[in-house]
């Protein structure tokens, strides 16, 4: 009696056991891993959605830059916004005279090439943060940031 | 005989354990579990369990770290809802202090007006709440941007070291080291790049130099070969980035201005954090 009751006991265990285990596949499998860079490329907008005739030359501008020399140069705008999306920004937060400034001044920037890693907060995708709100020269709309400072992409 | 010891075994395995009553559920050990995360510093399951057991078990020590779990985790107004039943007991002070704290954490910047509007009739019995008051309304001056009282008023409160530091903070808000962002214009439209220098902004500076200077000899350059086209082109070109550098380093101006002001406040929150907000120190965990 005692010994069948082993037996069911140990076969109870042996079928358990093998029932519930990790099976070979499932821990063997191939993992679903991506090595790949992310993407960061940022779908263009070439649309004109504003009636204002400012903005129709601005947009123009900048379409006309990201067709004949983005696109065609790659993604090597080391801030975000890029220095064409700046443009763009500035335009609809001042006037088009004042964007100009600004985008030069953006631009000198850009060609400094000792702007090091510590000089701008960054983007999650590793770029400079650098939005033309800072550079109205109305002090009230500056957000400075540290350059640890790590600003989400959206 | 090793048969029934094995069955022996087994059912004393299985059955003492659940045999002996041990109540983890009763108010003592939901206490010393509560206590255990309070100094881990896992206040916010700690209050669930204080609160739990508060209406059971009260004592003065629970309500008051039922107070500072509340405080921790940001939620003041609860935090000073406790203040109420301290208001007899050995943590009297403490509590107002806290509390007095927590109005602090929610508007730091305006929490001088307190003093203004007289919110707080302290008696001479509240001396050590009137000055944990007026330390932390010091700081408040000193983060807001109203116009500030003396020096002397802002010290006063403090002592022994902390004067140093606040005395160190009263300068620098009312000696700030700004930059002048017409200046800066100005020393950009004389030399171009150097008002972005004087903003220590070497790098921009010279490569605004280089950049105005190159494109400057290049339409130069093709007057002097009567290439009239291309001069002006380079002229137009030269003039934007020359009336753009003379803009940003005006722009540069302000955002060092910005910077100086955040790492002050940053500067004062962080003396207040290491300080603990003059908080009196409470040992419950050794």
């Amino acid at each position: 009696m005692t010994q069948n009751s082993f037996k069911l006991f140990y076969i109870l265990l042996v079928i358990s056991t093998s029932a519930f285990c990790q099976i070979d596949n499932l821990k063997w499998q191939k993992a679903d891993l991506s090595y790949e860079n992310p993407n960061n490329f940022i779908p263009r907008n070439y649309s004109f959605e504003s009636d204002d005739p400012v903005e129709f030359v601005t947009k123009s501008f900048t379409n006309a830059y990201w067709f004949f020399i983005s696109d065609v140069d790659g993604d090597n705008c080391p801030f975000r916004p890029s220095c064409s999306a700046f443009f763009l920004e500035a335009a609809k937060e001042t006037n088009i005279l004042q964007a100009s400034l600004m985008f030069f001044d953006r631009f000198t920037r850009d060609m400094n090439f000792a702007k090091g890693p510590y000089h701008y907060p960054r983007v999650r995708s590793g770029y400079f943060y650098d939005p033309p709100q800072n550079y109205t020269l109305n002090q009230g709309r500056i957000n400075y940031l540290p350059p640890v400072f790590i600003v989400d992409d959206k | 005989m090793r048969v029934f010891l094995t069955i022996l075994s087994l059912f004393s395995i299985s059955i003492l354990p659940q045999s002996i009553t041990f109540d983890f559920h009763s108010p003592e050990n939901i206490k010393k579990f509560a206590d255990y995360l309070f100094c881990q510093g896992d206040y916010l399951r700690a209050v669930e369990e204080y609160e739990s057991i508060k209406n059971i078990n009260f004592n003065d020590t629970i309500n008051f770290k039922i107070m500072l779990c509340y405080s921790e985790i940001g939620l003041y107004q609860m935090s000073n809802l406790s203040e109420v039943r301290l208001s007899n007991s050995v943590f009297k002070n403490e509590a107002e202090c806290l509390s007095l704290k927590n109005r602090f954490k929610e508007s730091s910047n305006s929490f001088y007006q307190l003093s203004e509007i007289q919110l707080y009739p302290f008696s001479t019995e509240d001396s050590f709440t009137l000055n944990y008051f007026n330390k932390l309304t010091s700081a408040s001056f000193l983060l807001g941007s109203s116009e500030l009282i003396s020096e002397d008023e802002i010290i006063n409160p403090f002592d022994g070291s902390e004067t140093k530091t606040i005395a160190s903070f009263y300068d620098m808000k009312t000696n700030p080291p700004y930059k002048s962002p017409a200046l800066a214009g100005v020393l950009s439209a004389v030399i171009p790049g150097s008002g972005k220098m004087y903003v220590n902004e070497w790098g921009d500076g010279i490569t605004a130099l280089l950049a105005t200077g190159l494109l400057a000899f290049l339409a130069y350059d093709n007057f002097r070969a009567d290439h009239k086209t291309r001069a002006w082109i380079f002229t137009g070109l030269d003039a934007f980035f020359y009336a753009g550098n003379v803009y940003g380093s005006i722009a540069a101006a302000q955002i060092f201005n910005a910077r100086i002001n955040f790492e002050f406040s940053e500067g004062i929150k962080l003396f207040l954090e290491q300080e603990n907000y003059f908080l009196p120190q409470y040992d419950f965990c050794n």
